[in-house]
């Protein structure tokens, strides 16, 4: 009886164009060398996309993901660069680098997520003003420039290869697992999805949601940081503007994985499932000789695709299934209240 | 046809899923009068005006007449273009407008010009302000304004309509008394120009004031229409209240010790100088009307609001409740009226809502979640309270009314509460649903809890209560031991300001 | 007077007046008149374009393609000029006609399929984009037509310069004003503009009222579009060449700029002089920044901070008057 869930949906279109692409082009697709590569691009974008789905399933954005990612990168660029023309030891130049990257992304974090929590002013306002000023703070560093001048060890984590599996892919992977545990298997998970269906229903019921949305904001400027981590070690360098791009994109991602934009839904798997498909599309076509604004294109055209063919059918379930027209998130009963009235209109 | 009636209804029922809300109602309202429709809360008075403001449609065979023509259908939009017009409490008006906008906004998009013509818009938001005797800048924001005036904003808007009759639903709950008279005088002067108003409120005395016709509703049914000469306080109070279904009483013997007391509680704007002691084993009423402040005391007892002056005292001790986790970790529990709003989460499983009180017991060394222990507790109250169906992963929003109620009690048994606050239990729900809800506050007193139930249903009230507690604007105006007081007693102390009068 | 203190509009006044003077007691250029008119013919891209986004953030939608859609439009109009002709109003034409038609697709994708606006119009600015550069490739437009670049040079109305020689204004501004006008009469004369507002206040009671959500929501679309086209068509003539990256990251700083302006993101409010104060405020902090000879990158650290502030501000004081609500009458 029950269908066949929107992540397992996602899983078979990533089956489908990965042997699509296996079959246009089965001697570059699938080479080893093919297969690296989408696995050392992969990550960044991934544990971004990550970062940013936490922060939708509670109802909220943040546009100030890609520029804590640049922040980040950057002052832990500024620690290793540093560290590393004093002739301090490599491990511990690479170990107080990485803590400066991930408590400089904690502090953004906590700055966005202590002004929507506690004072409740709307996250997309609350981040675009962050986004401007982390990324002034970053200009201010590099005077636009780039930092490099790392230790040759921390190459490493953005480009290193354990059994022939792209290092980064490894951190990914953890990551992943992490995020899983901490959303599905945790208390905090818990209540991040029941404050993300209803605030306040989860606060009625003894829950701190401004603890918990705090923790949210504060949990994806870690996965931001380890992004940060990879990119600045993959370039081999940090800048304001490295994975700019993938602000954008990652919100595509999210969505496009089955995470409700207005809150209350959305699981890791979808999210990674939609990266690998965006990956295998972008990485199929480029092998395919099409263009990467092409890329852009088909990728604008099948997030609004999905999103038209879930309004299609919550619709048919909304009319064949009347009876139960309340919904949760506010946005949700509104809209149910409006169709309603439709209906009765019509009826 | 009979056109000395601006509406006639007859054999209006609206069944939602689940429940009759209205049986085979009529209303008529003549031309020019105040005629006032009253019932309890849940008399089906809100759907009866939602019908006629064409925002539900009446199950078939109703027959609605408007000044003598037999409407088919009634729209939001054609209700009003019918010359019927809603005074909601919350006025449907456009905070972020001026006064003239909201006034006579509609009026030009009816005209069908595509530019605003300013200065006809402030001649005709004058004009009709000038009608209900406002001394209102059409100029301001409509949002600073207070309730009264935005409500007089709101009957000008109606009458640029050209209204033929308003309805205002309980217009005078926000009001100050002087505002009340100002209403009332304008209300009178409606009148006299041949508009007729529908008033719906639950204040006796505002109601014989103006209204020259009653309606009386009692449990979504007919009871009947009278002359105001026909009427007194008692008569009008015992055909409200009625012969209803008496719930049988069941009572406890087992009074404790004092569990839980509340010295002087007082928030501006909300309640004032409410104490009362509460014992194990005992279950107390807080009843009155709604909007009476008894549900502002309860969410300032759980810490969902703040109080500015007062004690609360738990087994001697005064405790301090700032937050809903405070209330929790005291032991207080609450289910709210809203329970889709306020008490779960309706798009998560019923196993995820009831355990949210209890995370700290189903979490294994304070960071994973043990998802037998988290199954166990659910299937143990899901037993317990015979929730069907009884499968823990059904999303809550397939539950019935009833069951959805059992899941929200459900969960905060499960934290194991001293004191449960619990109001309008039975809200929507059905009959015999209601008594085993009532059969099982009363087991769970019994055990030892305190329970303070909030209540308008007043056989309810009746039926579990040792002791009853009556609040009228904010204040507890009168206490009666379960078992010696009647209904009637009650509503009278709810509703009116010097209940001797109605004897 | 008191009604003036109230608005929000007059903060954010107060605070472009406050930096105006730090400004000025820095560098007294900064208050010459070329200065000016330099300052704002720089940033008239961004207030034609606010002027789009404030109609629809005043609904409580957002509009995140606009930066695709003027750079698109960029190259279409270059692209059209170079291969055909220079002829100014063609081209205000064409720019007009296809931002409308990017607009009409949001608003046709939004007002029927439900889809909501920040997503769709992530989607479209994802389309768009690609297929602009897939079509440019990213390469610049140089050989803008004489006629053209001619048109972009000419200025009116003579004003002091205040060096004893006399400036005239450039004709992009007056499309800046143009575009202010033209939005000022529609919010406030006519009866879609109101609906607007009064969409963004109380959606249900709009369609009481016998508004149409969807069809006010195809138009605000098609406005915005068509504020793009115009922006576009002037920016080509300020640069007097089409470089299709130069919009990338543009519609949050519109959104910015409108935002400051005291227009709520979750509907019901703004103003066009709120939104020309936020725009300006913007040029002077960019441009002053500049005179102080203050590092341009304090620019964004200050606008960030300036964000915060201004909104944190006020959801407090929203919050203050919640509170102050009474609920019961107590007599």
């Amino acid at each position: 009886m029950r269908r066949f869930s929107k992540e397992w949906m996602l899983v078979g279109v990533f089956i489908f164009l990965f042997a699509l692409m296996s079959i246009l082009s089965p001697d570059k697709f699938l080479s080893l060398n093919n297969l690296q590569s989408m696995a050392f691009q992969l990550p960044e974008f991934g544990l971004l996309s990550l970062a940013m789905m936490v922060v939708i399933v509670t109802g909220g954005i943040n546009l100030s993901l890609t520029s804590t990612a640049a922040l980040s990168g950057i002052m832990g660029a500024f620690a290793l660069s540093i560290m590393n023309s004093a002739g301090f030891d490599v491990g511990l130049t690479i170990a107080v680098a990485i803590v400066v990257s991930v408590l400089t992304s904690l502090l953004c974090g906590l700055i966005n997520g202590s002004i929507i929590s506690y004072i409740g002013v709307s996250p997309i306002l609350v981040t675009l003003g962050t986004m401007t000023l982390f990324e002034g703070i970053s200009l201010n560093f590099t005077k636009g420039g780039a930092i490099s001048g790392f230790p040759e060890q921390y190459y490493w984590f953005g480009n290193g290869t354990i059994l022939q599996i792209p290092v980064p892919m490894i951190i990914f992977i953890v990551f992943i697992v992490l995020t899983y545990i901490m959303l599905e298997h945790t208390p905090w998970g818990l209540c991040v999805y029941m404050s993300g269906c209803n605030p306040l229903a989860t606060m009625y019921s003894g829950i701190n949601v401004k603890k918990v949305l705090l923790k949210v904001y504060l949990f994806s400027a870690l996965l931001t940081s380890v992004s940060s981590v990879i990119m600045t070690s993959r370039y081999n360098s940090a800048k304001v503007d490295y994975g700019s791009s993938y602000l954008l994109q990652s919100i595509t991602a999210v969505v496009l994985g089955g995470t409700n934009i207005a809150g209350g839904y959305g699981k890791v798997m979808g999210t990674v499932t939609a990266t690998l498909i965006l990956q295998v599309l972008s990485s199929g076509l480029n092998l395919l000789g099409v263009k990467r604004y092409i890329v852009d294109v088909i990728m604008g055209a099948i997030l609004i695709l999905i999103l038209a063919i879930n309004f299609i059918n919550s619709n048919i379930k909304f009319k064949t299934k009347n009876k139960s027209h309340n919904s949760d998130s506010n946005s949700n009963l509104i809209v149910s209240l409006l169709e309603t009235l439709k209906i009765a209109k019509k009826g | 046809m009979d056109d000395k009636f601006v509406v006639s209804l007859k054999n209006v029922s609206k069944t939602f899923p689940g429940a009759k809300v209205l049986d085979n109602i009529q209303l008529q309202v003549k031309k020019g009068e105040v005629h006032a429709l009253v019932g309890e809360n849940g008399a089906g008075k809100s759907t009866l005006i939602k019908i006629l403001s064409g925002v539900y449609q009446p199950d078939d065979g109703a027959e609605i007449i408007i000044n003598g023509q037999r409407v088919r259908e009634l729209t939001t939009i054609s209700s009003v273009r019918q010359g019927i017009a809603v005074i909601y409490q919350d006025f449907s008006l456009f905070p972020n407008l001026t006064v003239a906008e909201n006034i006579a906004i509609s009026h030009e998009i009816e005209e069908g010009s595509k530019f605003i013509n300013w200065s006809k818009i402030e001649e005709v938001a004058k004009k009709a302000i000038e009608r209900v005797g406002g001394t209102i800048s059409i100029y301001d924001q409509l949002g600073s304004l207070s309730i009264a005036k935005q409500q007089l904003v709101a009957i000008a808007r109606a009458l640029v309509h050209d209204a033929k009759m308003i309805i205002m639903d309980e217009p005078t709950s926000s009001l100050s008394a002087n505002e009340v008279k100002l209403l009332f005088d304008i209300i009178r002067s409606l009148k006299e120009s041949g508009i007729s108003v529908l008033f719906v409120s639950h204040k006796l005395e505002e109601l014989f004031e103006v209204s020259e016709r009653f309606t009386v509703l009692r449990d979504g049914k007919y009871i009947g229409t009278y002359n105001a000469d026909e009427l007194d306080y008692d008569k009008l109070i015992s055909l409200m209240v009625g012969r209803k279904l008496q719930f049988e009483r069941c009572t406890g013997n087992k009074i404790g010790e004092p569990l839980f007391a509340v010295k002087g509680l007082s928030k501006k704007g909300n309640f004032k100088d409410i104490s009362f002691t509460l014992h194990k084993g005992e279950i107390i009423s807080l009843t009155g009307l709604v909007g009476a402040g008894r549900t502002e005391v309860a969410q300032a007892l759980c810490g969902i609001t703040s109080f500015d002056e007062g004690k609360i005292i738990l087994e001697g001790k005064e405790i301090k409740i700032n937050s809903t986790e405070d209330a929790v970790e005291n032991g207080i529990a609450y289910v709210p009226e809203n329970r889709q709003v306020e008490g779960l989460v309706l798009s998560r499983s019923v196993e995820d809502n009831i355990v949210l009180t209890v995370l700290k017991q189903i979490t294994e060394s304070k960071l994973l979640i043990k998802r037998q222990r988290k199954r166990e507790i659910a299937l143990n109250w899901i037993k317990k309270l015979n929730i069907k169906p009884s499968s823990p992963a059904i999303a809550a929003q397939n539950l019935s009314g009833g069951n959805q109620q059992r899941v929200v009690i459900a969960k905060w048994l499960a934290s194991n509460p001293k004191i449960l606050i619990i109001d309008e239990p039975t809200n929507g729900i059905d009959i015999g649903a209601k008594t085993e809800i009532h059969k099982l506050l009363r087991e769970l007193a019994s055990n030892g809890m305190g329970i303070i139930m909030i209540s308008s249903e007043l056989p309810e009230v009746l039926a579990i209560s040792d002791r009853i507690f009556v609040m009228r604007k904010g204040k507890i105006v009168a206490q009666f031991k379960g078992g010696e007081v009647t209904q009637e007693e009650i509503m009278s102390n709810a509703i009116l300001n010097q209940p001797a009068l109605a004897k | 007077m008191k009604q003036f203190f109230k608005k929000k509009e007059s903060t954010i006044l107060c605070v472009l007046i406050c930096i105006i003077i730090i400004i000025t007691l820095n560098n007294s250029t900064f208050l010459r008149p070329d200065n000016i008119i330099d300052m704002i013919k720089g940033n008239t891209v961004l207030g034609i374009m606010s002027m789009g986004m404030l109609v629809v953030i005043i609904t409580g939608g957002i509009d995140v393609s606009v930066g695709a859609m003027i750079a698109a439009i960029t190259v279409i109009v270059g692209k059209f000029m170079v291969n055909f002709t220079g002829n100014v109003l063609l081209a205000f034409l064409l720019a007009s006609l296809s931002g409308i038609l990017f607009g009409l697709i949001n608003g046709l994708l939004i007002a029927k399929l439900k889809i909501p606006p920040i997503v769709t119009t992530l989607g479209t600015m994802s389309i768009i984009n690609g297929a602009m550069l897939y079509y440019t490739n990213g390469t610049w437009i140089n050989d803008i037509p004489e006629s053209f670049i001619n048109f972009g040079k000419i200025t009116l109305f003579k004003v002091p310069d205040g060096q004893g020689g006399t400036i005239g204004i450039p004709i992009q501004i007056l499309f800046f004003i143009g575009a202010a006008l033209i939005t000022w009469i529609i919010l406030k004369y006519s009866i879609i503009g109101r609906g607007i507002y009064a969409i963004g206040g109380n959606p249900v009671s709009a369609e009481r009222i016998g508004y149409s959500l969807d069809k006010i929501n195809l138009f605000l679309y098609s406005y915005v579009g068509f504020m793009a086209g115009i922006a576009a068509v002037v920016h080509t003539s300020i640069m007097r060449q089409v470089d299709p990256n130069a919009f990338t990251g543009f519609e949050l700083q519109v959104v910015a700029a409108v935002v400051v302006g005291g227009a709520n993101i979750l509907g019901g409010a703004g103003t066009v002089f709120g939104t020309l104060i936020g725009v300006f405020l913007m040029a002077a902090m960019n441009n002053g920044l500049i005179l102080m000879h203050i590092p341009v990158f304090w620019q964004k650290i200050v606008l960030g901070i300036v964000i915060l502030v201004a909104v944190s501000i006020d959801v407090l004081q929203r919050k203050r008057t919640l509170r102050k609500l009474a609920k019961v009458d107590i007599d």
